[in-house]
């Protein structure tokens, strides 16, 4: 443990403004890969397992995009789609097939669909990890807060993240469409009832969902490397994003994950070999003070 | 004793018998390797079941205490003060301990929510592994090999006499947890599995249960990491790592987990495919992934699941006992 | 045996038990009615220990049952059945008959024993013998006819051996016969066992036959108590059933 060396950070501003804008970042991207997460569970009632590998199909698509046609705005929007498409084939063509059945089979289709992926993304892309490099728009000196530097993309990323979010609240909360999904949530069999296609509604909310991973992997791949597998460790902090927050809450996810990524970033100044023990030991104190996480509805 | 229990240890004797006569029938080392991965993985599949078959909880971190069996053993060999037989007890009380921390947290949630967070916790302590690289040798594993100093005149050192070693251990394993199916526990479980509300409000302490079998069958899949310890004389991240907890689910699924000896035709099943895909091609992954995608949903159950439906419907049509063998080696294989 | 005292419970502003106050003595068998949403299901879950209440009391044997889990309820001798029988589908009759004594006898964490131990076989062939079940033993619960799986989850009730045995409609979803001879049934077995039972019913010809007292709820708070004949001319109840259950004004007018 250094605690000297976290209590000399707080004490100097341009570390912490280093330390925060890092945390942000980290709390933005595991936002976005929760909030989709969160959002297949709270409609279809299901927990994709699967959906770090959308984050990773998200940023290796960003990167072949950026590649061919050198623009950051198609390498996003690629990377954003193509993980929304493969998403939506994914969950008419296997998902489906198990919904009502026990969670063993579940599980077991979501981990053949990660093993595939990963080796997919082994033979197209190669097994090394990838740079993407910062795309020329942002490549011009930080803006300096009072006395610490935050690169540009940085607040790029913040504001597209928070977009978003936003965006979907909005869409959810505000919109027709949005209204009919929260139906779908509660009850199903009465929006079936109503004349409305409830398969291509799932589908719909699993490609949207998949659609905020990609994002999210897009808006990383140029501050990541990129490697096959590069899901997983996303997948599990944004689980535990999901638990502290509350499950199907997305407001919950924001709180949750903005917390994750400051710990992930403090911490890794006072205690670099304890980071994760900070961030499970967290998640074991809402799973016991709070089990249905901070700002979720029902117990689980 | 019971009729029943004389039947168990019949069939235990029988199968221990068999086990150690097969490297004498066939020679070759590879033959003997292939058995104690079987073994290993078959009861790290066997512990597995007491969670996913027996009481319905669907374990997706269970190779955590597979890791920590195999660490926590080697380490205490290496350290040297230890014989063969304390340090595995040691590593089994350990591990036992480590599984009851964790699953006091980890029982209260239901279904999917179990399922991830005892993922989320493996990979906790795969995390662990990987950064504290001077007890653990980081991604390297643990380095130097284990050290087994014979003990009561068992010198592991020699591969035969390893072999034999990994077989009674296996079949005293599968003997306890055996019991533990047919142990007014064990139906305590089948309760849990099929309505814990239910069982509940039948005076069943649902949490204390789960708990206890938690612990159980951590400190069984902790024994199958320390004959994988032993017999490779070593220890790695891999061992912690989400794909092993994966295919001990699938080596469940592929075997069929309502009978009790289906995890183990799994292990051995997935060990056989295993062996193939390695020599043919280098994109294991994929190819166990779209076997896993044909067999979930294509069979929907497991081999030894199958042939118990196909007994059970054949049962009550009665047909004629001539076809009796046919169909149930055609399910096996 | 038990008393409930200004008992109350609401879930999200909408109140579902209003100050019930209720008392069932030793050995009484009482009857619960009342219109569709009048929270009788309710009133059962608040009194198991399922759900907890806002305020109230409820004395059993003149001690607070309120704040302990449902697993403590029954440990203290009252046990339920439920409106859609709550079985272990996977476990033949017997087996889940043997279960459930076995969890009474506080012997159900056993490790070193096989199963069924011996000292649960008496108690299960007496009491399928008694519901009539000893022929369908061997049947999977998931197996058995809708009649049967009834009467199975009252027997795993009666496993628990409870002075207070709580039967959620006993005869929810059967036809005019079954019913008869289920509740035929239940009416032996409170002879048999001395219980004092407490039953959900709909069909007010059951509830008149057999019943000493019938307490009727309507929103949730109680609307009247008293003999099956008081409640029959009550005035209240026959107003609050005509428009949602004609078949009650129908048998008032019988009598």
């Amino acid at each position: 443990m250094n605690l000297e060396v976290l209590a000399g950070c707080l004490a100097s501003g341009a570390c912490v403004v280093t330390q925060i804008s890092s945390g942000l970042i980290v709390g933005m991207l595991l936002f976005l890969v929760a909030s989709g997460l969160s959002l297949i569970f709270g409609v279809l009632g299901i927990v994709n397992f699967a959906h770090g590998a959308f984050y990773m199909a998200g940023a290796y698509f960003a990167l072949l995009a950026y590649e061919q046609t050198a623009s950051f705005t198609a390498a996003l929007a690629f990377g954003a789609l193509a993980a929304g498409v493969i998403g939506v084939a994914f969950e008419r063509f296997i998902m489906s097939r198990v919904y009502g059945h026990d969670v063993l089979m579940q599980l077991l289709v979501c981990y053949a669909a990660i093993l595939i992926f990963d080796d997919l993304v082994k033979i197209l892309f190669g097994a090394d990890y990838k740079l993407m490099g910062m795309p020329d728009a942002f490549a011009t000196a930080p803006i300096q807060i009072a006395g610490g530097f935050v690169p540009s993309y940085y607040i790029f990323m913040l504001v597209m993240a928070l977009a978003a979010g936003l965006g979907l609240w909005l869409g959810i909360n505000k919109t027709r469409i949005g209204k009919i999904i929260r139906a779908l949530a509660i009850n199903p069999q009465m929006v079936g009832a109503l004349g409305i296609n409830t398969k291509l509604l799932y589908a719909g909310v699993f490609g949207l969902g998949c659609v905020l991973a990609g994002l999210a992997g897009a808006l990383a791949a140029p501050v990541r490397s990129l490697t096959p597998g590069m899901g997983l460790s996303v997948l599990i902090e944004s689980f535990i994003v999901t638990v502290i927050g509350g499950m199907g809450s997305i407001p919950g996810a924001l709180v949750a994950a903005l917390l994750i990524g400051l710990t992930r970033s403090f911490g890794a100044i006072g205690f670099p070999l304890f980071v994760d023990g900070l961030m499970f030991g967290l998640m074991a104190l809402v799973l016991v003070v709070r089990p249905s996480g901070l700002l979720g509805a029902k117990a689980s | 004793m019971r009729r029943e229990s004389l039947r168990d240890l019949f069939i235990a004797a029988v199968a221990l018998a068999v086990l150690l006569v097969l490297p004498v029938l066939f020679p070759q080392p590879a033959l003997r390797d292939f058995l104690v991965y079987v073994i290993a993985y078959g009861l790290l599949a066997m512990s597995l079941n007491l969670l996913v078959g027996l009481t319905g909880l669907v374990s997706f971190g269970h190779a955590a205490y597979f890791a920590s069996g195999a660490y926590s053993f080697g380490l205490l060999m290496q350290s040297g003060h230890f014989s063969v037989p304390m340090a595995m007890l040691c590593a089994l009380a350990g591990t036992a301990l480590l599984a009851l921390v964790i699953g006091a947290i980890c029982v209260r949630l239901k279904e999917i929510y179990f399922s991830f967070i005892t993922l989320a916790f493996q990979m906790f302590i795969h995390s662990i592994i990987l950064t504290w690289v001077d007890v653990t040798g980081g991604d390297q594993g643990l380095r130097g090999g284990i050290p087994r100093p014979a003990f009561l005149g068992i010198d592991l050192s020699q591969a035969g006499t390893l072999y034999a070693f990994c077989a009674v251990v296996f079949i005293v394993c599968l003997l306890i947890m055996r019991q533990v199916w047919q142990s007014p526990f064990g139906y305590t479980l089948r309760m849990i599995r099929d309505n814990p509300a239910r069982a509940n409000f039948l005076g069943v302490n649902v949490l204390r249960m789960k708990l206890g079998i938690f612990v159980l069958a951590g400190t069984m899949a902790s024994m199958a990491g320390i004959l994988m310890a032993l017999f490779v004389s070593g220890a790695y991240a891999e061992f912690a790592f989400w794909t092993m907890s994966g295919e001990a689910i699938f080596m469940i699924m592929l075997g069929g987990m309502q009978v009790f000896l289906g995890p183990v035709i799994g292990a051995f099943l997935l060990q056989t495919l295993n062996h193939y895909v390695t020599i043919y091609t280098e994109h294991h992954g994929l190819v166990l992934g779209l076997v896993i995608l044909a067999i979930v949903l294509g069979l929907r159950r497991g081999v030894a699941d199958y042939a118990r439906d196909w007994l059970a419907a054949r049962r009550t049509t009665r047909e004629a006992a001539a076809l009796e063998a046919k169909p149930a080696k055609k399910a096996v294989s | 045996m038990l008393d409930v005292q200004n008992l109350n419970k609401s879930f999200g502003g909408v109140q579902a038990t209003r100050d019930v106050s209720l008392n069932f003595p030793a050995g009484s068998l009482t009857a619960i009615i009342g219109p569709n949403g009048a929270g009788k299901t309710t009133f059962f879950n608040l009194i198991s220990g399922h759900i907890r209440p806002d305020s109230g009391r409820i004395l059993f044997e003149g001690r607070d049952l309120v704040g302990l889990s449902s697993l403590e309820v029954v440990r203290r001798g009252m046990a339920r059945a439920f409106q859609v029988a709550s079985l272990f589908p996977s476990l033949t009759v017997r087996e889940a008959m043997t279960a459930a004594v076995t969890s009474h006898q506080r012997r159900s964490a056993g490790l070193f024993s096989r199963f069924p131990l011996s000292g649960s076989r008496d108690r299960v062939q007496e009491l399928l013998e008694l519901l009539g079940l000893s022929a369908k033993a061997d049947v999977l619960s998931a197996n058995l006819s809708h009649g049967d799986q009834k009467l199975l989850d009252i027997g795993l009730a009666l496993a628990m051996e409870p002075k207070v045995l709580l039967l959620d409609e006993p005869t929810a979803g059967m036809g005019p016969d079954e019913r008869w001879r289920m509740i035929d049934k239940v009416h032996r077995l409170w002879q048999a066992k001395q219980l004092t039972m407490i039953f959900i019913e709909h069909d007010m010809d059951i509830v008149f036959k057999i019943s000493q007292t019938v307490h009727v709820l309507k929103y949730g708070a109680v609307l009247a108590q008293g003999t099956p004949e008081e409640i029959r001319r009550n005035q209240d109840v026959i107003d609050a059933y005509l428009g949602t259950d004609h078949h009650m004004a129908l048998a008032a007018e019988e009598a």
